[in-house]
């Protein structure tokens, strides 16, 4: 599959790419159709986000400068205006700032952890033999193929505090006691177990994207390394991840935008009821919605998390953009 | 293809249309269940929980034949899962095409009920409404009006196994605290096995821990005129709270993080002595359908089939859950609406509902029930002896904040002493209750 | 497999046996780790309930039995989620690969004013948490008499498809080079002739891979249909998550029904194995 080469061996574009289309001589009535043609085709798209996307959004944006409550909702009333309030309310309180705290500092952990995992399984898979090779691919094929949700449900179930498999093995373990071990009874050990799953189901992505950018090192480049006495560290370090860098950007805004949005697995976990210090910035403004019926505070959370994900992913949209300029 | 994009269309068009406008309730007329109604060709929409399907879908089917008959009006329900249902009842609500009949728990029924959710009744058209249950109607009037009908409740009560109290040398289920925490002592005491524990009790089991408080004259929250005040900090709620975290660290062998969803299950396990539950919870202990999703199966029984035996747990009162019924204020056929719920509450319906080990919805009923099915005699006689939570607006939102499940689990966990948890929870309840 | 075939005489150079036994070592362990909940998720559901619900975990199921399967087949709205998830899936799928094409061909060949524009929003738009729209996407679909219908939740999922599809596709357009199209209109082939011959042939990879992330992503939603829909016209997501919380959960049945409802994606990645990990990186890179 070509596709694969792309991250790494893509050719410098000769020249700006649109100028080179300038250079095809084309009758200039063709051209002036031309300038309809790509709206055309952009059109469709054009009318399925607008219509489908922008009013909720748009609708959002303005409930999150009202105050929209169950009493509003159930009999059509219009609510009132409240301006900036509800931001105001979100950015003094020391809760809202605790869970924008939470969900960066899990954002942060669970990236560089999945990264890292993704690029030492990759790299181990180059190691090892063509059998144990596929053994990992196919189990990584296996675990990236559960959906989310059954992911999060198969680990509520194995670290059940009663049922679970894992409390009873640790408890095999000579001097522990973990019969019956509540496992999120502390918030460290509760997030470890959330991180834990969130790793896993996003090591396959990354080490079978990762191994595919590796498979394009030049062999060459390493050998002549090698000969020339550098270390399979030095080789690593100045020579593989290098040319792995933009797949490894690309991975790793990837992996910010998922973990940062984080849901299914501290709801499934928690039962629905994810306690205070298990709320990120999805639940939290899932349950100050649908739990307290403070629709407009909700929605100005979400706004907010909005913002901060557009802050953070500046550099993201700025380099995906850039690519798109290309052609 | 295009049709997609015609639909889209037309989305967007309908939109621009009608962005602005809801649906301007109807005027409060008060739904009639004894006017004749002509309902041929009607349908009326029923949303009921799941429990009426897995447990009493007869009841059902029975109450909407005689409906269909007196009015002519077709039925169907539709039943809904407890799971994310506030969510989806929410969206519903906001829109036009509603259900006319909901059930929803009698703790969410006031949320909706103060924001003009529900539609008026009349109290008088409904079978036993002179005795209906309090902790059930309660949620269901203001300002002296009756907003939904009471449907069925469940009360907790002690579970035990009769095996390990033969055993441990007790004689009788017991009658007074004191002698509750003596059997605890015993059953703990005569086995070894460090997983047993006397009472099983998980953390997050609130109403039980409620339950306690108002053992000894605690409250979770009063109202001053037109002020909540929380009272868990009080000195009678604290030693009641005290007083159950002294059994549970001292009997449960429970997860602190759970609540009691699963205790039945668990319970059946054989590892531990008692655990307080409703009075359906001990058959589910005992035996289980062989295919958990289909009710006509086979039962299966348990580790402790026909060890267990059920009694008003000694001094605590028990929290009253259950279900109400109201008819929706968006819907259009209101008088029909209220006529279903007329025959699916009336005396038939409900000894319909007793055979299926649920309390009827009315304390004239409780002692034929008890009469009638001794698995729930206990229960019938602790829903004398009930309490509810507070009624006010805001309460669901107090439930659904996690106040008192997070209060417990700090206590038991050690993260807070029970003073500094009470405090902080009164300011949780302070806040939520009184925020306009 | 990607990346199964390398030749190994290169990869091991100047490295010791020793390292390359750890290696084994760690790799046969890391594929024990992975799967391992996997298995427990197989195990737990040919197991009998009595084998389920115990507190000491069988490891092996002692009276494998395939009731969890049937219990979970038969129940209320399971076999309605199946088809209800595949029709909404190819439903949402079919029309974004379309509709997506279309854009992408606009972006990756067409120099045009508001083409940045356009960027813009379709990478944007990806950050949008969906959550907070449940209550106005609900009202409108209402509006339009599209809720508790397989068209409406369709059509959500094609909203959400559609910006990674265009933008995954628009990767696989710039892929192919333009001297193709330009020599093939030399040859006096029309724009749509070069469309029809040179890059819907050469974009055919790309739109298998794009199909089978989309297809992922949209059976694997829940919460959207949830909310839009009543019981009998949900998915399988549903189901499972509406599973968990009645009476105590019914694990056995439930993890049977895990796996059915994994089915369709473990079968889509066997399919297109060689490609996995195509899909979501190449395009985004593809200049």
């Amino acid at each position: 599959m070509q596709a694969v080469d792309s991250p790494t061996t893509r050719p410098a574009p000769p020249g700006g790419g649109t100028e080179q289309r300038a250079a095809v001589p084309r009758p200039s009535r063709r051209r002036r159709a031309d300038a309809r043609v790509p709206w055309l085709l952009a059109l469709p798209t054009l009318v399925v986000l607008v219509a489908l996307l922008a009013y909720p959004l748009y609708r959002m944006i303005v409930l999150s400068f009202q105050n929209m409550r169950l009493r509003e909702l159930l009999t059509g009333l219009t609510p009132s205006w409240v301006g900036f309030d509800q931001y105001e309310k979100a950015l003094t309180d020391s809760t809202f700032w605790g869970v924008v705290g939470r969900t960066a500092g899990f954002t942060v952990v669970s990236v560089i952890l999945s990264v890292l995992a993704g690029l030492g399984v990759a790299l181990l898979m180059r190691r090892v033999h063509p059998k144990v090779r596929l053994a990992m691919m196919i189990a990584m094929m296996f675990v990236w193929a559960l959906p989310q949700l059954v992911a999060a449900q198969t680990f509520r179930w194995l670290t059940d505090s009663d049922f679970g498999v894992l409390n009873y093995l640790i408890d095999k373990l000579p001097g522990v006691d973990y019969a019956n071990h509540s496992w999120f009874v502390n918030p460290w050990q509760g997030w470890s177990l959330v991180t834990v799953l969130v790793v896993w189901a996003g090591i396959p992505f990354l080490a079978i994207s990762l191994s595919a950018g590796l498979t394009q090192v030049p062999k060459e480049l390493l050998e002549a390394a090698t000969v020339d006495g550098a270390t399979s560290r030095q080789a690593l370090r100045n020579i593989t991840l290098p040319i792995l860098k933009p797949l490894l950007t690309i991975v790793t805004t990837l992996s910010v935008i998922w973990n940062f949005g984080l849901f299914t697995q501290t709801w499934v976990l928690r039962d629905g009821h994810p306690e205070p210090y298990y709320q990120t910035l999805a639940t939290y403004s899932y349950t100050q919605a649908f739990g307290q019926s403070k629709y407009s505070y909700g929605s100005a959370i979400a706004v907010i998390t909005v913002l901060l994900m557009l802050g953070v992913m500046v550099f993201y949209i700025r380099q995906m953009f850039k690519i798109g300029e290309v052609d | 293809m295009k049709r997609k994009i015609a639909v889209a269309a037309a989305l967007a068009a309908t939109l621009l249309g009608t962005a602005a406008c809801g649906s301007g309730g109807d005027d409060n007329g008060t739904a009639s269940a004894n006017t004749k109604v002509d309902g041929t060709g009607k349908t009326i929409k029923v949303w009921l929980m799941v429990d009426a399907q897995t447990s009493w879908k007869n009841v059902v089917e029975d109450a909407s034949k005689r409906f269909t008959a007196a009015t002519g009006a077709q039925v169907n329900v539709e039943y809904q899962q407890w799971a994310n249902h506030l969510t989806k009842l929410d969206a519903t609500l906001a829109g036009t095409d509603v259900p006319d009949v909901v059930e929803l728990g009698n703790t969410e029924f006031s949320k909706y009920v103060f924001n003009g959710g529900f539609a008026e009744v009349n109290k008088a058209d409904f079978e036993n409404s002179g005795t209906w249950l309090s902790g059930l109607s309660g949620a269901c009037e203001l300002d002296g009006k009756t907003y939904c009908v009471p449907y069925y409740a469940g009360a907790r009560v002690l579970v035990y196994r009769t095996d390990l109290f033969k055993a441990a040398g007790i004689a009788d289920a017991p009658k007074t605290y004191d002698e509750f925490l003596a059997d605890a002592d015993k059953l703990q005491s005569g086995n070894k096995d460090s997983k047993f524990g006397a009472f099983y009790m998980p953390g997050q089991y609130w109403y039980a821990a409620m339950s306690f408080v108002k053992s000894t004259g605690g409250d979770i929250a009063k109202k001053d005129g037109d002020k909540w005040t929380g009272q868990l900090s009080q000195p009678a709620s604290q030693q009641g709270l005290q007083r159950w975290v002294d059994a549970v660290k001292k009997y449960s062998k429970a997860d602190v993080t759970k609540n009691e969803n699963d205790q039945a299950n668990i319970f059946s396990q054989g590892q531990a002595g008692m655990f307080y539950g409703n009075a359906w919870e001990q058959g589910v202990a005992e035996e289980v359908h062989k295919d958990p999703n289909d009710p006509t199966s086979p039962m299966v029984p348990t580790k402790v089939k026909g060890k267990l035996a059920a009694a008003p747990m000694p001094e605590i009162p028990s929290f009253l859950g259950g279900s109400n019924l109201g008819v929706t204020q968006k819907s259009g056929n209101k008088e029909l609406a209220a006529q279903w719920i007329k025959y699916f509450t009336d005396s038939t319906s409900m000894s319909g509902l007793v055979k299926a080990n649920a309390l009827p919805n009315a304390t004239a009923l409780l002692d034929k029930a008890a009469a009638d099915n001794p698995t729930i005699a206990p229960a019938a006689l602790a829903a004398k002896q009930s309490w509810f939570p507070p009624n006010a607006e805001k309460w669901a939102d107090v439930e659904k904040g996690n106040v008192l499940q997070t209060m417990l689990t700090d206590v038991l966990t050690g993260k807070k002493t029970v003073a500094d948890a009470t405090k902080w929870a009164d300011d949780q309840i302070n806040t939520t209750l009184n925020e306009s | 497999m990607a990346a199964a075939r390398q030749d190994d005489q290169v990869l091991t150079v100047g490295r010791s046996r020793l390292g390359t036994i750890f290696a084994n070592t760690g790799g046969v362990l890391f594929a024990l780790v992975m799967i391992f909940p996997v298995y427990w998720v197989l195990n737990t559901a040919l197991k009998p309930r009595d084998e389920v619900m115990s507190f000491r975990p069988y490891f092996v199921p002692a009276h494998p039995t395939l009731d969890n399967f049937s219990s979970a087949i038969k129940a209320e709205n399971f076999v309605e989620g199946l088809i209800n998830g595949l029709v909404i899936t190819l439903l949402a799928v079919a029309a974004a690969l379309v509709v997506g094409f279309l854009a992408a061909l606009a972006i990756a060949r067409f120099a045009f004013y508001g083409r940045k524009a356009i960027i813009l929003v379709i990478l944007c738009v990806q950050l949008v948490p969906l959550l907070a729209l449940i209550i106005p996407l609900f009202l409108m679909l209402q509006k339009a008499n599209l809720t508790n219908s397989l068209i409406g939740v369709s059509l959500v999922y094609l909203m959400l498809l559609l910006p990674y599809t265009v933008w995954t596709l628009r990767g696989f357009i710039a892929g192919i080079p333009k001297e193709l199209d330009e020599a093939a209109m030399i040859d006096g082939c029309t724009r749509a002739q070069v469309f029809w011959k040179i890059i819907l042939p050469l974009t055919g990879p790309g739109l298998v891979a794009t199909a089978v992330y989309g297809f992922i992503q949209a059976w694997n939603e829940f919460i959207i249909v949830n909310t839009l829909n009543s019981p009998a016209k949900q998915n399988l997501m549903a189901w499972l998550l509406q599973n968990q919380t009645e009476r105590g959960t019914a694990w056995g049945p439930l993890m049977a029904g895990a796996i059915i409802t994994s089915l369709p994606v473990v079968i889509f990645f066997l399919l297109i194995q060689r490609n996995i990990a195509t899909g979501l990186t190449a395009g985004a890179v593809k200049g």
